[in-house]
């Protein structure tokens, strides 16, 4: 046998466990749901069911919430996480106390923490007292477009920490050489962090961004355990959608707006590839 | 005036160290409060605004006392947690750890490709899987049983994606001299691949507990039997009901993932190296 093909039988052993469940549990279902999902009651509709789906108001509103939540969230985090990563970094000595406060905020449950977010974020909570005694208006957090706010403050605080320390590990992997001889060369700090440390951490963020695109689809479980099944218009993410039609058992439309969704998340995930494949070539 | 500067730079950092560790803070030093104090917190009708105070005025263990004694469904729930996040948690970092070596260093043929779909694959949200595996679950007959939450959620892209990139960190040249003294692929990942991606393996474990320890759709769609319900779901329901005890829920429930977090803190801050680089 042939050492390279002695290289693949063992890669196909270690990769074994996971390609079962990955088939069991992904792959199988796939194909059942794309089945179900071309028909109705047993009669065979063809793409119908997905026709329905885009005139029904709340599978739209589901659609737009979800997008409106992850083209913000995610780009707000990202530099969010790396201006405060760069800011750690420029201590010569920092107590590794800093640090670990940074990730107790993905320590913590969800669950746990709701009452915090009432007490901070309801009509009477903290937040609008301390906007009362400097003037402000009160917000109705619970029950206005500044729920999605809400929820985008709670999703950047909690994975903050997180990816400040990816971006961390990332930045100290740029040889000191680099910085100092751009220093010598007159560059400011500014030039130093755009040309210097930026293109060299392309591969981190990267793996940040696939990172936090995983984390923002679990953000429903704040919404869920903040407004329960039927949270307000401004809040009603997919995963609501997908929920409270379980409770119908329509399982013809679920299959569809599954099929839907997987659409979209390909269609940026072949997108974020051919960048880093671009990315890697280059290096 | 460089001095003004660092000042202010150590008042931004403990500013942002407050930031991110207030609602702990806020969580124990509530979970020490008599109940009336609690319910005149949780009390939104009375509309005064919440002031936020994190000395109780009274010290009490009154509401411990009621989770551990008087209301045994809450430790009931808890061991549903329990149950369901162990298994989980160790299987996930067993195949996570056996599929990225197998991506990052070991070459075989699509081996590219094979990854995209993984990728495509496990990264799609709840949302979208929830559906197709409840009609697996059910055909496999393990519907409303701790099976269906436990099996599905063994598989994710987040762990093969992370220690692949730990993986990648390591020179091929350690794995290649392994190999010419003629060990075996499996000692080359129990032996030199293992101890060298510590960081990944724990922060791996943790992120992993902690998402499953906070599960909360899954139970709720493949379990019907309500007395299986993790903590996860009832904290959302015992803020209606029975405020007293809620910070100290709350507090129980987050103690075994912050005992994770403390015991493992060093590998974490350094996941992608195996040396103390940062």
């Amino acid at each position: 046998m042939t050492y390279k093909s002695k290289e693949s039988i063992v890669a196909i052993l270690f990769l074994l466990p996971s390609f079962i469940g990955v088939t069991v549990f992904y792959i199988i279902p796939y194909i059942i749901c794309f089945i179900e999902s071309l028909f109705t009651g047993g009669q065979f509709v063809g793409l119908g069911n997905y026709i329905d789906l885009f005139s029904n108001y709340s599978f739209t509103l589901a659609l737009k919430n979800t997008a409106i939540f992850t083209l913000t969230a995610i780009p707000l985090l990202m530099v969010i996480s790396f201006l405060i990563a760069l800011f750690l970094n420029s201590f010569k000595k920092l107590s590794s106390f800093f640090r670990s406060a940074l990730l107790i905020p993905v320590v913590i449950p969800v669950a746990s923490l709701i009452v915090v977010w009432q007490v901070f974020f309801e009509d009477y909570g903290a937040v609008n007292g301390l906007l009362n005694v400097v003037g402000l208006e009160s917000i109705e957090f619970f029950n206005s477009p500044f729920s999605m706010v809400m929820i985008i403050i709670i999703f950047v605080w909690k994975y903050c920490g997180f990816c400040v320390i990816l971006f961390t590990a990332g930045l100290a992997n740029i040889p000191d050489a680099y910085v100092e001889s751009a220093r010598l060369d007159g560059a400011n700090a500014f030039t130093i962090v755009t040309r210097i440390k930026i293109p060299n951490i392309v591969p981190t963020i990267f793996f940040v961004f696939l990172m936090e695109l995983i984390y923002s689809f679990k953000i429903y479980r704040e919404v869920f355990a903040l407004f329960g099944d039927y949270p307000n218009e401004h809040v009603y993410f997919m995963q609501n959608f997908v929920n409270n039609n379980y409770y119908n058992l329509n399982y013809p439309r679920l299959s569809a707006a599954s099929i839907i969704l997987s659409v979209f998340i390909i269609a940026i995930l072949l997108v974020f590839f051919k960048f880093e494949r671009k990315r890697s070539h280059l290096e | 005036m460089k001095k003004t500067k660092s000042v202010l730079k150590y008042i931004l950092l403990v500013l942002l160290t407050v930031i991110f560790l207030f609602p702990l803070i806020y969580m124990l030093a509530s979970s020490f409060m008599q109940s009336s104090e609690i319910e005149n917190i949780l009390n939104f009708s009375n509309e005064t605004f919440k002031s936020v105070d994190l000395i109780p005025n009274m010290f009490s263990l009154e509401q411990f006392y009621k989770v551990f004694f008087r209301r045994p469904e809450y430790l009931l729930k808890f061991w549903n947690s329990v149950i369901i996040t162990f298994p989980t948690v160790i299987m996930q970092v067993v195949f996570s750890s056996l599929a990225a070596f197998a991506f990052a260093k070991l070459k075989f043929p699509f081996r590219d490709k094979l990854f995209f779909i993984y990728i495509v694959l496990l990264i799609l949200p709840l949302q979208v899987t929830l559906v197709p595996n409840y009609i697996v679950l059910d055909k496999l007959n393990i519907l409303n049983s701790f099976m269906s939450v436990i099996l599905p959620g063994t598989f994710s892209a987040f762990g093969i994606c992370l220690l692949r990139q730990s993986i990648k960190y390591i020179s091929y040249s350690s794995i290649e001299a392994a190999r010419i003294d003629g060990a075996s692929y499996l000692k080359i990942f129990t032996r030199i691949i293992v101890p060298q991606i510590k960081g990944g393996l724990v922060t791996l474990t943790l992120l992993t507990f902690i998402d499953s320890w906070s599960a909360v759709e899954q139970p709720m769609i493949y379990f019907s039997d309500k007395g299986m319900y993790p903590l996860s779901i009832t904290l959302a329901d015992i803020a209606d009901s029975d405020y007293g005890v809620i910070f100290a829920c709350g507090v129980m429930f987050m103690i075994p993932p912050l005992l994770i977090y403390l015991y493992g803190e060093n590998d974490i801050r350094s996941p992608f190296t195996s040396s103390d680089k940062l």
